[in-house]
């Protein structure tokens, strides 16, 4: 596959594939506008455990480009494509 | 002794028990109504317990204290400001981590407060245990382990709820305490805020204003802008040196402290094998499986419906208009008869052979399906599809919801996370044909003309649904939203609450349908007995009969179908002298009187429920859209049809 993650880069959650894990590094805002919509998103993910930090583990995504399915703090969330392509994470060493 | 008057506020994330709670401590004495001023659900019931009268409020399930959303909003300043003398927070034992961070922020806003710790039983299977003691230690709350659906430990919550109400509070919560260098800014701020005279304690307000929360700002700055100024420059000074945004490094640090009192309160033992419910999970949401599951499910789901709704619907009608002898017998067939009888009885009748026996067993599947999780399965799978119409995956409940009726629908578009995808989803759920227009594509052209054209109808309606969905994506103003939807466990829905559920959204839709629906035959029966229904087809002829190719009569049918969607066939049976539609309509004219009644405004009471939700303007505006909508896809099937 073309966007394999290379050990210990900083890649976006899409390119982890099921069942990998990653450590969540930053939120890239969709519109850099401070306060507005984009920053309600970032703040609605953090509260719902994807802070700086986190251990994000893909369990599949949906076919099509669709949702991923991905396990954060014990929860289980569906998380949108675009959302999840503006999350990034480093891959964990072996 | 005196009775007393206690408030006891539940609290805690969506799908965690909260509402089974609500109806083990309240049974049948609640009510369901809005929070003043918004469209936010507040449900409310009283208990009687050792002499005291309870009130116990059922806040939304959240995720968060913020203002992220008017469910959040709603829940912060109830808990702040109007202080209920309890808040009972119900967590979900095993997702302790992201449930206790909700808790952390109700122990900082100083919330006198008992923990539900529910769905242990589930939690154990996972092969999760927790350590009340150790938990209760680290919080410095009282923790009450209970099994709601089985009702377990709900005197106990009640009692410690109670108690510490008695003791009279006293903040004993453990302080959440973060890194030095926030602790050290928190601090300084919170001696500013001190005097201000807010319902919200010092401490909170200055962790609040370091991660910018626009409604504690907002307040302050009315007071003491001085502060708001200073609180910027604390937070960028933590923003230089963390390198993250302070209302990140906030959120950040607070759940490193739910992590970990969670890692010093809970054991994780690998269960042996994956739980029922984790196999019944990845069958659901497999790739290529949960799909044809999902086709299956619903098919089978509205096969069921609507075969038992034909079955009860007949029963019903032919029940009532058994009466109908006995009440000419008494009151005679004069004009006053008939207008009673045709207009206020049988107004009453229709309502109740499309309430009782669809839209009753819908909900109830429905409601079945969420509380056990499914739904957001489906919104998981559908996700892809909806974004295509610009909404995501959530809009796909609404969307069913449409099927067995077009009002709760839009009422349920409230899941929704912003004020435009509401609207969005409920313009294309008026779409969606309901089971009184249904009743009109099975009974015409289905019955007439056979099942594959009546399917060919509903896949044109998929089409349409998906060009203008994707036209109105395009036309209102701001950008999509992406899914953010937790998938809890597979569980078994409590009964009670699933028919509780179902009674409240019914007695909604008696609430807003009923009277327009009576209004609407009445109406109907005025004109007909005045004679105005043909100098009313005249005026509309050239719309009727000459667009669309109809007798001139069926546009009576179609302005009656606006206060009444599901008679427009009996209607017409009426008006045409003979339900064997066969000899007086063409397969054409069949086709094209069902297109028209499919796509325009689904009835009166449909308006009504987009008025309420969404203000008179948009709602005429959506209204008059598919009027004309409608009207034009007729003429133009026609025209095609007759080619």
């Amino acid at each position: 596959m073309e966007r394999r993650s290379r050990e210990g880069s900083e890649v976006p959650l899409t390119a982890l594939r099921d069942g990998e894990t990653g450590i969540l590094t930053s939120i890239k805002a969709g519109h850099e506008r401070g306060h507005g919509r984009g920053w309600g998103f970032e703040k609605r993910l953090m509260d719902m455990g994807l802070t700086p930090g986190a251990r994000v583990t893909v369990m599949k995504s949906a076919p099509f480009h669709g949702p991923l399915e991905i396990l954060v703090r014990g929860s289980r969330l569906a998380l949108g494509r675009g959302m999840a392509e503006r999350i990034f994470v480093e891959t964990e060493k072996e | 002794m005196t009775k007393r008057k206690l408030v006891i506020a539940l609290a805690g994330n969506a799908n965690v028990g909260k509402s089974v709670i609500f109806n083990h401590l309240t049974g049948l004495h609640q009510h369901i109504g809005n929070w003043p001023g918004k469209t936010v659900e507040r449900a409310e019931g009283t208990l009687h317990f050792k002499g005291y009268t309870i009130d116990i409020i059922d806040l939304p399930g959240i995720y968060s204290l913020s203002t992220y959303s008017l469910e959040e909003l709603v829940s912060r300043r109830y808990i702040a400001v109007e202080r209920p003398d309890a808040v009972i927070n119900v967590l979900d034992a095993s997702v302790l981590e992201r449930n206790l961070f909700f808790t952390l922020q109700l122990i900082e806003l100083e919330t006198p407060m008992v923990i539900a710790l529910n769905q242990m039983d589930m939690a154990n299977r996972k092969g999760i245990q927790i350590d009340k003691e150790q938990l209760e230690k680290h919080l410095g709350v009282p923790v009450i382990p209970i099994v709601a659906i089985k009702g377990v430990g709900i005197f106990q919550l009640l009692e410690k709820a109670i108690e510490i109400i008695e003791e009279g509070y006293v903040v004993k919560h453990a302080q959440v305490r973060y890194g030095g260098e926030v602790e050290e800014r928190i601090g300084k701020l919170a001696k500013m805020v001190e005097n201000i005279k807010l319902s919200y304690p010092p401490r909170y307000m200055a962790i609040k204003l370091l991660e910018g929360d626009e409604e504690i700002e907002r307040e302050v700055s009315g007071i003491d802008p001085q502060i708001i100024s200073t609180a910027k420059n604390l937070a960028d000074e933590i923003e230089g040196l963390h390198g993250h945004s302070c209302s990140t490094v906030v959120t950040s640090e607070r759940y490193e402290i739910a992590g970990r009192i969670v890692r010093e309160a809970q054991k994780l033992v690998s269960p042996i094998k994956p739980t029922l419910e984790e196999r019944l999970h990845n069958f659901t949401t497999h790739k290529i499986l949960g799909y044809p599951i999902m086709a299956f499910s619903l098919l089978f789901m509205f096969y069921s419906i609507f075969t038992f709704g034909d079955f009860t619907s007949k029963l019903l009608s032919n029940f009532f208009y058994g009466w109908k002898l006995m009440f000419e017998s008494l009151f005679g067939i004069g004009i006053v008869s008939r207008l009673v009888w045709g207009g206020i009885v049988e107004g009453i009748m229709s309502g109740v052979t499309i309430a009782l026996p669809y839209i009753v067993p819908f909900y109830i599947i429905l409601y079945f399906l969420e509380d056990s999780g499914y739904l957001s399965r489906i919104a998981f799978l559908m996700d892809n599809a909806m974004h295509k119409i610009g909404l995501h995956g959530k809009a796909f409940i609404p969307l069913m919801l449409g099927y067995g009726c077009n009002v709760p629908a839009c009422l349920g578009c409230r899941i929704m996370e912003t004020q435009r995808e509401r609207l969005l989803a409920a313009f294309v759920t008026t779409l969606v044909p309901c089971a009184a227009r249904t009743v009109i594509i099975l009974g015409l052209v289905g019955k007439f003309l056979g099942v594959q054209w009546a399917l060919m109808l509903y896949i044109i309606d998929l089409l349409v649904i998906f060009a203008l969905g994707r036209l109105a994506f395009r036309v209102l103003p701001g950008e999509s939203t992406a899914l953010i939807m937790e998938m809890n466990d597979y569980r078994w829905p409590h009964l009670k609450t699933v028919l509780q559920q179902t009674w409240f959204r019914l007695a909604e839709f008696i609430k807003i349908a009923f009277p327009l629906i009576i209004v609407g035959s009445f109406a109907l029966k005025l004109a007909e007995v005045s004679g105005l229904l043909e100098p009313m087809a005249a005026i509309i002829s050239p719309v009727t009969v000459i667009w669309l190719g109809l007798p001139a009569i069926a546009g009576i049918t179609l302005i009656f179908g606006i206060l009444r969607k599901e008679l427009a066939l009996i209607i017409l049976a009426t008006l045409l002298g003979t339900t064997n539609f066969a000899q007086v309509l063409t397969p054409v004219q069949m086709i094209v009187f069902t297109l028209v009644a499919m796509f325009y405004i689904p009835c009166i009471a449909t308006i009504a429920a987009l008025a309420r939700e969404f203000g008179w303007r948009k709602a005429l505006f959506i209204t008059v859209f598919e009027v004309i909508f409608a009207i034009f896809i007729g003429g133009i099937a026609f025209r095609i049809l007759s080619f």
